[in-house]
């Protein structure tokens, strides 16, 4: 018997791999748009308008307290209530973005609060403007000091995207469900699924790893 | 002579703490103006103040005849015009010493990078370190640094130099060379405001010496008055402390 659902596994396996390019599509975008957005969030965190630093505080205390499987459906769900239709694939791109860039938010405020104040006043005091400052001065120094959790938070993320399975995105996790009812061998399904995550996930670990031990000196 | 910087009625509080008490002050051009006083008095405040490193709450200051106190005042302007030296030097320490130096006139006068680095050059000779262009500021000794630091301060070919205890971050062996380097600017005219209780410095190019404590300025003179005949205990006290240290 299970010779023969190995059989059939290895048949659907194509199916599979359009769950791991979608895996990597939804990954690939939203990592994009998080980082984006992470440091577009993380810079004002760290700036000096308090209202601005409340605000991006409480939004990333809201993502952080709740499950992100509820976001997803408050997303999925709450948009048609509020007349957007969303389909499946875009609420999840829009879940993993409002997600991701919370986290990477404080990791980028965290960076930028370890450089000291020194730093900042020689660079404003031989005439750069803000942009300039962060540009030339701040964020190289304080690359070093998110460069390694960023790229570990990247691997949450990636596998973060197998809670949009549950509005119906066909990524690889669900391609795992779906096939499960037809091959009722669930440790041999989701060994495959497992072992397709870590393909991706695997490398950014050992980024990661090479990472801290490189900044630590 | 045109003063190139005016305080008047200057008053700047921290929080509930009065750093700046009813500060007036003419600076003329081209003149070198030691500011010296007890820890705590204001004198890093008073002239992070005209490149507007602090913001004022009450009065006047005008640098370049350009009105610091004024919110909408250009800083790049201000401050392209304005070099400042720190204590703990703060140089960027990503950058080698050439970096360092041209990053200010390729961004802020966008510079095109040959010339900027010309520029530098001729800087980092004026500070006696030309063979040092590339290496990394970690790999200076502190008297080093601060050299490099003046050269960057140079860099924009400022009008007016600030310097904030340039030498108290410094091994005592390590001074003169600093010391050194400033008594070299001096011939090239520009104005100077220098923190700091190294007398021997003051009474060679000072024109001119005020002293500070609790917020205000106690009294001014030439170096060899103020040194040689203080004329309140306040001063007369402070200079004994800095002599016996
Ligand atoms: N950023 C700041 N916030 C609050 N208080 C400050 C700040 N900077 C300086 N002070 C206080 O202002 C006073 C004057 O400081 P400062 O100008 O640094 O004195 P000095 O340079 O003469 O030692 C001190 O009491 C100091 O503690
Ligand atoms: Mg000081």
């Amino acid at each position: 018997m299970m010779a023969f659902y190995f059989s059939r596994l290895v048949e659907i396996f194509p199916f599979f791999l359009k769950g791991l390019w979608m895996t990597s599509k939804v990954a690939f975008i939203s990592l994009v748009t998080c980082t984006l957005l992470g440091f577009i969030l993380g810079i004002f965190r760290s700036g000096k308008n308090k209202i601005v630093k409340r605000v991006i505080g409480f939004y990333v205390a809201f993502v952080r307290g709740t499950p992100f499987v509820v976001q997803v459906f408050i997303i999925f769900f709450i948009l048609p209530e509020w007349g957007m239709q969303l389909k499946a694939f875009p609420a999840a791109l829009l879940a993993m973005g409002i997600m991701g860039s919370a986290f990477i938010c404080e990791i980028v405020a965290g960076g930028i609060s370890s450089i000291s104040k020194g730093q900042w006043e020689a660079a404003a005091a031989s005439g750069l403007n803000l942009v300039q400052q962060l540009r030339w001065v701040i964020l190289p120094q304080a690359m070093k000091v998110i460069l390694p959790p960023l790229v570990g938070q990247y691997v949450l993320l990636i596998k973060d995207t197998s809670v949009v399975s549950v509005i119906g995105v066909m990524e690889l996790t669900r391609v795992g469900w779906v096939t499960v009812v037809r091959i009722p061998e669930g440790l041999m399904v989701f060994s495959l699924v497992g072992a397709l995550y870590f393909v991706i996930s695997y490398p950014l670990i050992l980024l990661s790893n090479y990472l801290e031990q490189k900044m630590a000196v | 002579m045109e003063n190139i910087i005016e305080f008047k009625n200057v008053n700047k509080w921290f929080g509930k703490l009065h750093v700046l008490k009813d500060i007036n002050l003419q600076i003329p051009k081209g003149e070198i103006l030691v500011i010296c006083g007890p820890s705590g008095s204001g004198k890093s405040t008073l002239i992070r103040c005209i490149n507007r490193l602090e913001d004022i709450q009450k009065g006047e200051i005008i640098v370049n005849k350009i009105p610091v106190h004024d919110k909408s005042a250009s800083l790049t302007r201000l401050r392209a015009d304005i070099g400042f030296v720190f204590q703990q030097f703060h140089l960027y320490p990503h950058m080698t010493v050439l970096q360092n130096i041209m990053l200010a006139p390729v961004q802020v006068k966008k510079m095109d990078k040959a010339k900027a680095e010309t520029i530098a050059m001729e800087k980092l000779d004026r500070v006696g370190l030309a063979e040092k262009s590339g290496a990394y500021p970690a790999q200076l000794s502190g008297g080093q640094q601060q050299r490099v630091a003046i050269a960057r301060g140079l860099a924009m070919s400022p009008e007016i130099m600030l310097f904030d205890e340039p030498t108290s971050a410094l091994d005592p062996e390590m001074i003169g060379e600093v010391l050194d380097v400033m008594v070299n600017l001096v011939s090239e005219g520009m104005t100077m405001c220098v923190v700091t209780h190294e007398m021997g410095f003051a009474k060679k190019v000072a024109h001119r010496v005020l002293f500070m404590d609790e917020g205000k300025i106690i009294e001014t003179g030439t170096p060899s008055d103020f040194f040689d005949h203080p004329k309140t205990d306040r001063a007369a006290s402070f200079i004994s402390m800095i002599l016996t240290h």
